[in-house]
């Protein structure tokens, strides 16, 4: 069988979620491996989020948020650039291969711009093929003495 | 010149009797007798009768500023600090966990310092690499000059050399030997989180037994938190009972930090930590 | 009483691996530890001590108890049950052998029995390894303070000790001799060899490491009178950063959590060990925590180990390995607390 990869989304609220919904009623076509959650702002997203995803099987995470100058509040997606940018140099340094984690500023109005970001990831993450670094698999696992 | 470590020790001891008999302070933060020469002890002096066990030698290398959150905010407190410390104190100033007020602080210049486990130099490798304090109200012994500057970070050469599966491979062998004493995180000065997000159990961030999974959240998930704070002394990795060289991926980040931010943490007390602070102008660039 | 030649001590091991898993020290980055041996040529003498004590033999680091899945029943939870070959633990010094008698009480000895730590202990046969007497202690110990020779037979079954190049292995109980009479890669030992096995044990009582010997009691009532001087314990806690290095290098500290890792639907029941010196340690449900500082928490310790459980057992809950010393990570040293308190 063919390698599908399963990835999550995280989008905020006010751009990238409602992008998705444009996407969707305006019946664009993107990749169903995707499995998007909504958080209130880019910046709500906690850098554990993701090392977690990972951990439980995340094969890619897609972080969308407002365009930098667009936030709903202002400021969020400027704290979540600079935090994210550390995320994926930490994901690197340890092993990940940078590839499986991206960053994406997708507005509201911007549904065609979703729908080729998702298809575009998914390839990418569907050539780099399973994740298996930080993959946990199995939890009873072998005694240590 | 090498350091005189006996001078450093006197004016130590009094600048610390005349701060406390004065009452400009409530608590001398420096370092006492241990259960031999070579193994120091963090000591508070708090009357100006415990001055005399204060000693300083090449084995000091403990984080005074570690101690600082222990106690209450408005606690006049002197504190002796060595380089990368002196950076300790000014990152908890920016954090506001202790105003500069509140601080008298006492500046060692000093190299050579030594690890007390295995006895080996504590340079550039493991430490911030500077030999000067950044901040001081008194400069206890000569400024160091002319010693020959390294830069911390070209220790990392050689891991970001790498091949990615090559490094995983790395940390997961070294990650895998923690055993779980929080030795590190209770070494860091920078960490004063209560309750730490590793005991929290809603929600639950990893496991508590000592697993290559829980493992590897807990410490990369420090590593994430103490980015654009950590200020490289080194402590974590020489608090670490079975050796796992933290500081390698602490100044890893701290590097890319230093890159993305164009700011070193813990070099003023007007900067924000780089990641509680954003310029309009930041790049997507870092995003790539 | 059997010796064999220590260039020849991997037949010895080769010989325990054929009879079951063999459980030796071998050298890692950070010094040596007891690790399951594959390859007899890994087995190593040339220790002083371990950096982690060998309890985690009969009392790992992560036990599971409980497997289940969420999605069924509670009543098809599975117990995991223990399936142990023999097991040889080959090396341990004399203080770290007496530990292993002082965490029998609290896993056997109370009328409560830990059927874990019990079948482990059943299926291991613990070699002791003497100290060498003509060469100083490690600064950092401090077992003949607590009445432990440093050839102390007690509490192995059998007791090995260094003569040159040979290795002397003497039967202590039962069950080290029947297993010795069943090694064919040892030859019998002389009469003067015998000889020395024994002097060497009177003379390791006497090998001195640091501080004088003070009675048990003595330090108890002392430790009990000075509980409430709230003064003295926040003084010596001045610099303790209250980590768990000290407890989980530590041969006699037994506490530990009972938690369940669930991954998605499957999950486990497990014993980790835990730490006095966490601040979680003692936190109850309601909130409440009754020990928020690190003095309440350091002097727990040290009063458990030299004054509660003198009280309750009859016996110091230390052996002096000085392990929990050589990694504190501001080289606070347990006895010189202790030592202060008698000043005190």
């Amino acid at each position: 069988m063919d390698f599908e990869p399963k990835i999550l989304g995280i989008a905020c609220n006010w751009c990238t979620y409602t992008g998705a919904d444009l996407a969707g009623t305006t019946r664009l076509q993107y990749p169903q491996n995707l499995r998007v959650v909504r958080v209130m702002c880019s910046s709500r997203i906690n850098p554990s989020f993701i090392f977690r995803a990972f951990q439980l099987g995340a094969d890619g995470v897609l972080v969308g948020g407002c365009h930098p100058g667009d936030c709903h509040y202002n400021t969020g997606n400027l704290y979540a650039r600079r935090r994210l940018a550390v995320t994926r140099k930490i994901l690197e340094f340890a092993g990940i291969e940078p590839g499986r984690f991206r960053v994406e500023w997708i507005s509201a109005s911007e549904g065609n711009k979703f729908a080729e970001v998702v298809t575009e990831f998914t390839e990418q993450v569907r050539n780099l093929g399973p994740q298996t670094k930080f993959k946990i698999e199995q939890l009873p696992t072998p005694e240590k003495i | 010149m090498s350091i005189n470590f006996k001078q450093i020790e006197e004016k130590l001891k009094s600048e610390a009797t005349k701060l406390l008999e004065e009452g400009k302070v409530g608590v001398v933060l420096a370092y006492g007798k241990g259960y031999d020469e070579n193994h120091p002890l963090p000591f508070v002096a708090r009357k100006a009768s415990d001055v005399e066990n204060i000693v300083f030698n090449e084995y000091c290398t403990a984080n005074m500023a570690r101690y600082i959150v222990r106690y209450p905010r408005g606690t006049k407190i002197a504190i002796a600090v060595k380089a990368a410390d002196s950076r300790a104190v000014i990152q908890l100033i920016q954090e506001d966990k202790v105003k500069r007020e509140d601080l008298v602080i006492l500046g060692i210049p000093a190299y050579g310092m030594k690890n007390a486990k295995t006895g080996e130099v504590v340079d550039s490798k493991t430490t911030c690499g500077m030999y000067n304090p950044v901040i001081y109200d008194t400069l206890l012994g000569e400024e160091v000059h002319g010693q020959s500057v390294v830069s911390p970070y070209d220790v990392l050469a050689e891991y970001e050399a790498m091949d990615k599966e090559a490094r995983w491979a790395f940390w997961k062998k070294e990650l895998d030997k923690c055993i779980r004493c929080y030795a590190c995180r209770k070494a860091c000065p920078m960490c004063y989180c209560d309750p730490c997000f590793i005991d929290q159990n809603k929600p639950k961030w990893g496991e508590k037994s000592p697993e290559s999974h829980g493992n590897l959240m807990y410490h990369l998930t420090r590593f994430h938190h103490l980015a654009g704070r950590c200020i490289d002394c080194g402590e974590c990795s020489r608090a670490c009972p079975v050796d796992i060289p933290l500081y390698l991926f602490h100044k890893k980040v701290a590097k890319d930090c230093e890159e993305m931010f164009g700011q070193a943490a813990g070099m003023s007390i007007e900067d924000k930590p780089a990641l509680v602070n954003f310029r309009v102008e930041d790049s997507d660039k870092i995003l790539e | 009483m059997k010796k064999t030649s220590i260039n020849k001590i991997s037949d010895l091991a080769a010989e325990l691996l054929g009879k079951g898993t063999l459980v030796a020290p071998v050298k890692e980055d950070a010094g040596f530890n007891f690790r399951e041996i594959s390859n007899a040529g890994q087995v190593d003498l040339n220790f002083y001590n371990t950096l982690m004590s060998p309890k985690s033999a009969f009392f790992p680091q992560t036990e599971d108890f409980v497997r289940y899945d969420k999605n069924k029943s509670v009543l098809d939870a599975q117990c995991v049950d223990l399936n142990l070959k023999p097991v040889f633990l080959f090396g341990v010094r004399p203080c770290d052998a007496k530990s292993f008698q002082i965490m029998d009480i609290h896993f056997s000895g109370t009328g409560v029995v830990d059927p874990y730590w019990k079948k482990r202990r059943e299926a291991t046969t613990v070699f002791g390894y003497a100290f060498d007497i003509n060469t100083p202690a490690d600064g950092a110990d401090f077992y003949s303070t607590l009445n432990i020779g440093a050839a102390d037979p007690e509490g192995s079954d059998v007791f090995m000790m260094k003569r040159g190049d040979e290795l002397l292995l003497k039967a202590v109980t039962p069950k080290g001799e029947t297993l010795l009479a069943s090694l064919t890669s040892l030859a019998d030992a002389s009469a003067d060899e015998q000889k020395y096995f024994d002097d060497t044990v009177a003379a390791g009582r006497d090998f001195k490491t640091r501080f004088t010997c003070v009675d048990d009691k003595v330090i108890a009532k002392k430790l009990e009178d000075l509980f409430h001087k709230t003064e003295f314990w926040e003084k010596i806690s001045d610099a303790c950063l209250s980590c768990g290095a000290c407890t989980f290098v530590c041969p006699t500290c037994y506490c530990f959590d009972i938690c369940d890792e669930t991954l998605f639907s499957k999950g486990v029941r497990r014993r980790v060990w835990d730490a006095c010196m966490f601040t979680d340690f003692t936190l109850e449900a309601s909130g409440h925590n009754p020990r928020t500082k690190v003095y309440q928490r350091l002097r727990q310790k040290i009063c458990h180990k030299y004054s509660f459980h003198v009280r309750k057992y009859g016996v110091i809950s230390c052996v002096g390995c000085g392990r929990c010393t050589r990694n504190c990570p501001v080289n606070i040293d347990i006895f010189s607390i202790v030592d202060e308190a008698l000043k005190a």
